[in-house]
């Protein structure tokens, strides 16, 4: 029971964590105070408990696809949060000037609905075995070393992240957001195929033998870069598509709106 | 006219194959799916029913299948799957993985 609940809570807190992480980056290197994430965690708070409260109700709304759509949303909506981070930011550096007012906002945005699914899939899994006296320990102290983990390594892609020279590390940053919202993009398709809104395609490769899922590499690359060992035509061409966005958004923002080059 | 006819079917392709999909049911009881083994026909869109009639919450969720689904204690769940090539694609309750694990076996 112990390291299932390790597992179970890491997955979630990793993928979590590698955006908070991302963006706290990014943030010190734009010199945004980082109100916008004390200001984001009592909304994820609040949000979580009202989806994991109202998960039954959500789970049989759009006849037996609620769950799934208002999960794919979220994720849609990180992907713009993200998308418009990274023009917003970029701007503000190619012109050097004074800080978007959008952007601690769009990243609080981000931030909530990337927390709240995970989130709330790790209270429903803590509360169903509260009651039980048998897996109780185990399972809260192996959300606890899950949750630990996460977090740690979170800390660690932060500092890493900010060891680096600014305009490198910024350019890492954007990177990995891109990265991060395309993987995001390629989850809420599967979640729309799942309920059938979205046609299932063609299975295009099984890499499983190379880097099974299961394993921790897998989960790892499945954080960052949403890897998945058998994708179908649909993730695959739209996580290519997403990419192509972020790098786009992240090219024009030296361009759009003019004056780039009289700061 | 052929033309036109072939693309009425790509755009009425999904709700054509919804009439004909098939149904398969999974419980979900003392943390064990039971079934646990289920055979589909290869290449076909198949609907599982999971009902979980124990108390707590499980997660129904396939690696294979790209499938994850909170179920919450009493509830059930709608899971659409395939069109699948033939082979195991295991499946396992991700809040009880040592006694939760089935699989689909499509043939």
């Amino acid at each position: 029971m112990l390291i299932n609940s390790v597992i179970l809570v890491l997955r979630e807190v990793l993928e979590a964590a590698m955006v908070i992480s991302v963006l706290l980056a990014l943030s010190m290197h734009l010199r945004i105070p980082l109100r916008w994430l004390w200001l984001a965690l009592p909304f994820t708070l609040v949000f979580t408990l009202l989806f994991a409260g109202n998960l039954d109700t959500m789970t049989d709304a759009f006849d037996g696809a609620g769950q799934e759509v208002v999960s794919a949303s979220l994720q849609v909506l990180v992907f713009f949060c993200l998308l418009a981070v990274v023009f917003l930011a970029q701007r503000q550096r190619v012109r050097a000037s004074d800080p978007v007012a959008q952007l601690p906002w769009i990243m609080a945005l981000a931030v909530v609905c990337a927390l709240v699914r995970e989130g709330s899939e790790i209270l429903i899994y803590i509360i169903g075995f509260a009651t039980s006296e048998q897996h109780r320990t185990a399972v809260f102290a192996g959300s606890a070393v899950g949750a630990g983990i996460g977090v740690s390594l979170g800390v660690l892609l932060y500092a890493a992240l900010r060891a680096l020279p600014v305009n490198f590390a910024s350019n890492v940053c954007y990177l990995l957001l891109a990265f991060i919202g395309a993987g995001m993009v390629m989850q809420s398709t599967m979640l729309l195929e799942q309920v059938d809104w979205l046609l299932a395609g063609e299975q295009l490769w099984d890499s499983s033998f190379l880097i099974s899922e299961h394993s921790i590499t897998g989960q790892l690359l499945y954080a960052v870069f949403g890897y998945e060992a058998t994708p179908g035509i649909n993730q695959v061409l739209l996580y290519g598509a997403s990419l192509a966005a972020v790098v786009m958004a992240w090219w024009l923002a030296g361009f759009v709106g003019g004056k780039a080059d009289d700061k | 006219m052929k033309r036109l006819l072939a693309l009425f079917t790509l755009l009425f392709w999904p709700a054509l194959s919804h009439a004909a999909t098939p149904i398969f049911e999974i419980e979900i009881r003392g943390h064990l799916f039971q079934p646990e083994e289920i055979r589909i026909p290869e290449n076909t869109k198949v609907k599982l029913i999971v009902y979980n009639r124990d108390s707590t919450p499980e997660e129904f969720e396939s690696y294979e299948l790209n499938r994850e689904k909170v179920i919450m204690g009493g509830r059930k769940a709608n899971i659409f799957i395939g069109p699948l090539a033939p082979g195991i694609y295991p499946f396992f309750g991700e809040f009880n993985p040592k006694t939760a694990q089935g699989r689909v076996i499509v043939e």
